[in-house]
């Protein structure tokens, strides 16, 4: 090797015989294994994907004219920008965020109709705004207005404690103002209101963005007009259309504002826009041209219909959806407080000797193992400890929620723990030497800087949960229900349950068409909270947050 | 009330420029409102270090165990008020160790145990009735690395205030503490950026702002120019050198020209956590009593 590298270079004139080439033979033969290794990992994910998303778009029926039409209006423009977006890297962003936004923005107005309208009713929201969401905000904004108001905190909290006790006595009372006003007229100036009002902050506070009044006043505005296009348009009540104004609207709106506002971030829209203007222009093209696209089972009928054993062509995801918005909320509330408490203790309060030391390490050791314990075990203690010794009953929403809510519990904890543990050390020592207590460096200096990380663990445990069947199917969540749960001691069906009953139906329509939709259906939850949880540790990672 | 502190702010950049010894007429016109009634009546300031102060922090036999590890050996120390003491030596010798005790920041550290008196006004600090947090408002620290809070310039400023609940006219006092550490005329019209956005020396200034800003009796200092560069460390012992007016100083450092430049007094601490010689920084550093410190000193180890 050494003559070789000698006759290459005539211009060195001597090469010691030690500067030779060292065999990298077993190193490059490794490279190779692991990169085959994680390319059948994708490959075999993405077969997976494209047979259900082929099934329930029923991608199968349409012709070929429009395939050609698909590619070249849709895929190719997309590709394009894929290609593009690898070497910049803003524009990749750009479409995460845009994703994120319409994607979470689309789920969660959908969360907020079946928490506000469906499942608490309008009377109930509006008590509770009227005594403890609505104070505490306004506590919260006169703190952060007036910095020397030091008793904010403390004021918060006692509404957080006393508030829904009065907000139960109010329920019934306020049956004057709720026929009076109306429902929509309520979730418009509790709902779509301060999501104007807060968006129009935001534009306020960048400085690229001009008035933020105009940007209230327009979100404002769309929410009353907007209903005249929502009566027109069945099955979107107004109350619903208020709520998707404050969930999907507003943010989106302030995200596209604040990206075309930015000239680097231009590149970022392409692809998205792309992508919506060819299949607009898909949509409009293939009447007239003749094309018969695909007739896809994944619809606007699918997700709005009740479900169904025995006609494919009516059946849906209603009942289910409303299922598991309403266990996933729930779970996410309990594992919210028990998780982030738990790992609280576990790093901030819990010596490292002694005997308190020896218990928290004993506990640490455990949570780890118990994130390893199988759904299906869980289950089982669901019905056991849950449904029959304390009797929240078979299959009703608050034993799904619990034992989701046990089953995700280690790993919220332990995700916590690591975002509480990343916080430096730096920050608790200047936090002490200033004389804070432990309490206060908690407050003022631990949860804000881990939460960013808390928030993405949690939404990811949350993406698991809502995708567990193993424990609904111990705890006997039931395998069909045509009706949407009203109470936490309903039973309930949930969309996996749902989905795993459509895989046992004979008829090939439902074993393809319609199972295949259900699970779409989950997949586009399931992507949607990740992407949600990899845009807030983007942001964090920058220091945005 | 802006517009005196303006003027108050010209007269110590002025100020800055001179050198203490050569300036009789100072006699600290921003006063702060005292908390601390061991610092009456000493505003005149005195090159000499001899005997014109009070002692503020006494140790006697001073003993640190991490486990089993003697970090601090027997150490006996009088610091006076309103005087800079440096505190130098050899890497692991204990000087940040004994910074720790009088804030009691040891604390945190599980495996730390303190045996012996440490006397701050008078008082053990290690006594039961002392809460350590409390002790903490009365004594500062400045560390190695700036360590703002991921907040705006403003709150920085404001947490020691808000911790202790005591907000009134907290504006004027934010003002006051940046004015101090020699901030303001760089952030005052950006309170609300966020404070990393700060170099780090004017990080560094931060944090001494923060730690002013509660106006507390002594202020630890514990390597605060390591991490900065030259034109940084020069701003910081300018600052340094004014904070002694109002403030006792207790500064460690690894740089034994810091610590002639800006200290009144200097303690060395040689390995094993032993305190070997304290005097005034003149002697110990033209005339040192033992053989063991002149050869640290020289450069013939450590």
């Amino acid at each position: 090797m050494t003559t070789d590298t000698n006759t290459d270079t005539d211009t060195v004139e001597s090469v010691d015989p030690g500067l030779g080439r060292v065999s990298r033979l077993r190193g490059a033969v490794f490279r190779y294994v692991t990169f085959v290794a994680s390319l059948v990992g994708v490959a075999s994910l993405g077969v997976l994907l494209a047979y259900v998303f082929w099934d329930a778009l029923g991608m199968d029926s349409a012709q070929p004219g429009w395939y050609a039409g698909f590619f070249l209006l849709v895929v190719a423009p997309f590709v394009g920008f894929v290609l593009r977006a690898r070497t910049d890297a803003v524009a990749g962003e750009v479409a995460l965020e845009l994703f994120a936004t319409v994607a979470g923005g689309i789920q969660g107005g959908f969360a907020l109709v079946v928490v506000l309208d469906v499942i608490a009713g309008v009377d109930v929201w509006l008590s509770y705004f009227l005594t403890t969401i609505g104070p505490a905000v306004a506590v919260y904004l006169y703190g952060r207005l007036n910095r020397a108001a030091s008793w904010t905190g403390l004021g918060i909290l006692a509404t957080g404690l006393l508030g829904p006790v009065a907000g139960t006595l109010l329920i019934g009372r306020i049956d004057v103002v709720v026929s009076g006003v109306g429902a929509p007229g309520i979730y418009l100036l509790t709902v779509t209101l301060p999501a104007a009002l807060g968006v129009g902050l935001l534009v306020d506070r960048n400085e690229d963005l001009g008035d933020g009044r105009w940007a209230t006043l327009a979100l404002f505005a769309l929410g009353v007009a907007g209903v005249l296009a929502a009566d027109a348009v069945p099955g979107v009540s107004r109350s619903v259309w208020q709520l998707f104004v404050a969930s999907f609207a507003a943010p989106t709106g302030y995200v596209v504002a604040r990206n075309l506002a930015d000239q680097e971030r231009w590149s970022g829209l392409a692809g998205p826009g792309a992508l919506v203007v060819g299949a607009g222009v898909l949509l409009l093209v293939d009447g007239p041209l003749g094309l018969v696209g695909p007739s896809p089972w994944f619809d606007w009928q699918f997700l709005t219909s009740p479900p169904s054993l025995t006609d494919p062509s009516t059946a849906g995801v209603y009942a289910p959806i409303v299922g598991s918005v309403f266990v996933i909320v729930l779970v996410a509330v309990f594992t919210l407080f028990l998780g982030v408490g738990a790992a609280l203790y576990l790093e901030e309060y819990a010596g490292s000797s002694g005997l308190r030391g020896a218990v928290a390490r004993l506990v640490r050791i455990n949570i780890s193992n118990l994130a390893g314990v199988p759904s299906v075990v869980y289950g089982l203690l669901g019905l056991a400890v849950f449904a029959r010794l304390i009797g929240t009953g078979i299959g009703t929403v608050l034993t799904a929620a619990l034992t989701l809510s046990l089953l995700i519990l280690p790993i919220v904890i332990i995700s916590a723990r690591e975002a509480i543990a990343a916080v430096p050390d730096s920050q608790r020592r200047a936090s002490y030497g200033m004389g804070a207590t432990r309490w206060q460096t908690v407050r003022n200096v631990v949860l804000p800087r881990s939460l960013p990380g808390i928030m993405t663990g949690t939404i990811l445990a949350l993406g698991r949960a809502i995708g567990e069947t193993a424990p609904l199917l111990m705890i006997g969540v039931p395998a069909f229900r045509r009706d949407e749960p009203t109470g936490l001691f309903t039973r309930t069906g949930a969309l996996p349950r749902q989905v795993f009953t459509w895989a046992d139906n004979p008829n090939p329509e439902f074993q393809y068409g319609v199972l295949a939709a259900g699970v779409v259906t989950l997949l586009v939850v399931l992507l949607t909270m990740n992407s949600i949880a990899i845009l807030i540790r983007n942001k964090y990672e920058r220091g945005d947050v | 009330m802006a517009k005196e502190n303006t003027e108050v702010d010209a007269e110590r950049e002025t100020r800055t420029e001179r050198t203490r010894a050569g300036d009789p007429t100072d006699t600290a016109p921003d006063q702060l409102i005292s908390t601390d009634p061991g610092r009456e009546g000493v505003a005149e300031q005195d090159d000499e270090p001899s005997g014109a102060t009070e002692t503020v922090i006494e140790a006697h036999g001073l003993d640190v165990y991490y486990g089993e590890t003697r970090a601090l050996d027997d150490v006996t120390i009088e610091i006076p008020s309103n005087r800079v003491t440096a505190m130098i030596g050899p890497s692991g010798c204990g000087k940040s160790t004994f910074l720790r005790c009088i804030n009691r920041m040891n604390d945190l550290i599980d495996v730390a145990r303190v045996e012996g008196d440490l006397l701050f006004d008078g008082v053990d600090v290690y006594a039961d009735d002392v809460d350590p947090v409390a002790l903490r408002r009365h004594v500062g620290m400045v560390f190695q690395h700036p360590n703002p809070f991921p907040k705006s310039i403003y709150d920085n400023v404001a947490y020691g205030l808000r911790v202790q609940g005591d907000t009134d006219d907290l504006d004027g006092r934010v003002e006051q503490a940046l004015r101090r550490a020699a901030l303001w005329e760089e952030v005052s019209d950006r309170l609300d950026d966020s404070a990393l956005d700060l170099s780090g020396g004017q990080q560094q200034r931060l944090c001494i702002a923060r730690a002013i800003a509660v106006d507390p009796a002594v202020i630890l200092m514990d390597e605060p120019a390591s991490a900065l560069d030259p034109i940084a460390t020069s701003k910081i012992e300018d600052l340094i050198d004014e904070l002694a007016e109002s403030y006792t100083v207790v500064i460690v450092t690894h740089n034994m020209q810091q610590a002639a430049r800006i200290s009144d007094r200097t303690a060395v601490f040689l390995t094993g956590g032993e305190l070997v010689e304290v005097g005034p920084t003149r002697e110990i550093f033209e005339d040192p009593e033992e053989d063991r410190v002149e050869d640290y000193i020289t450069g013939k180890f450590g």
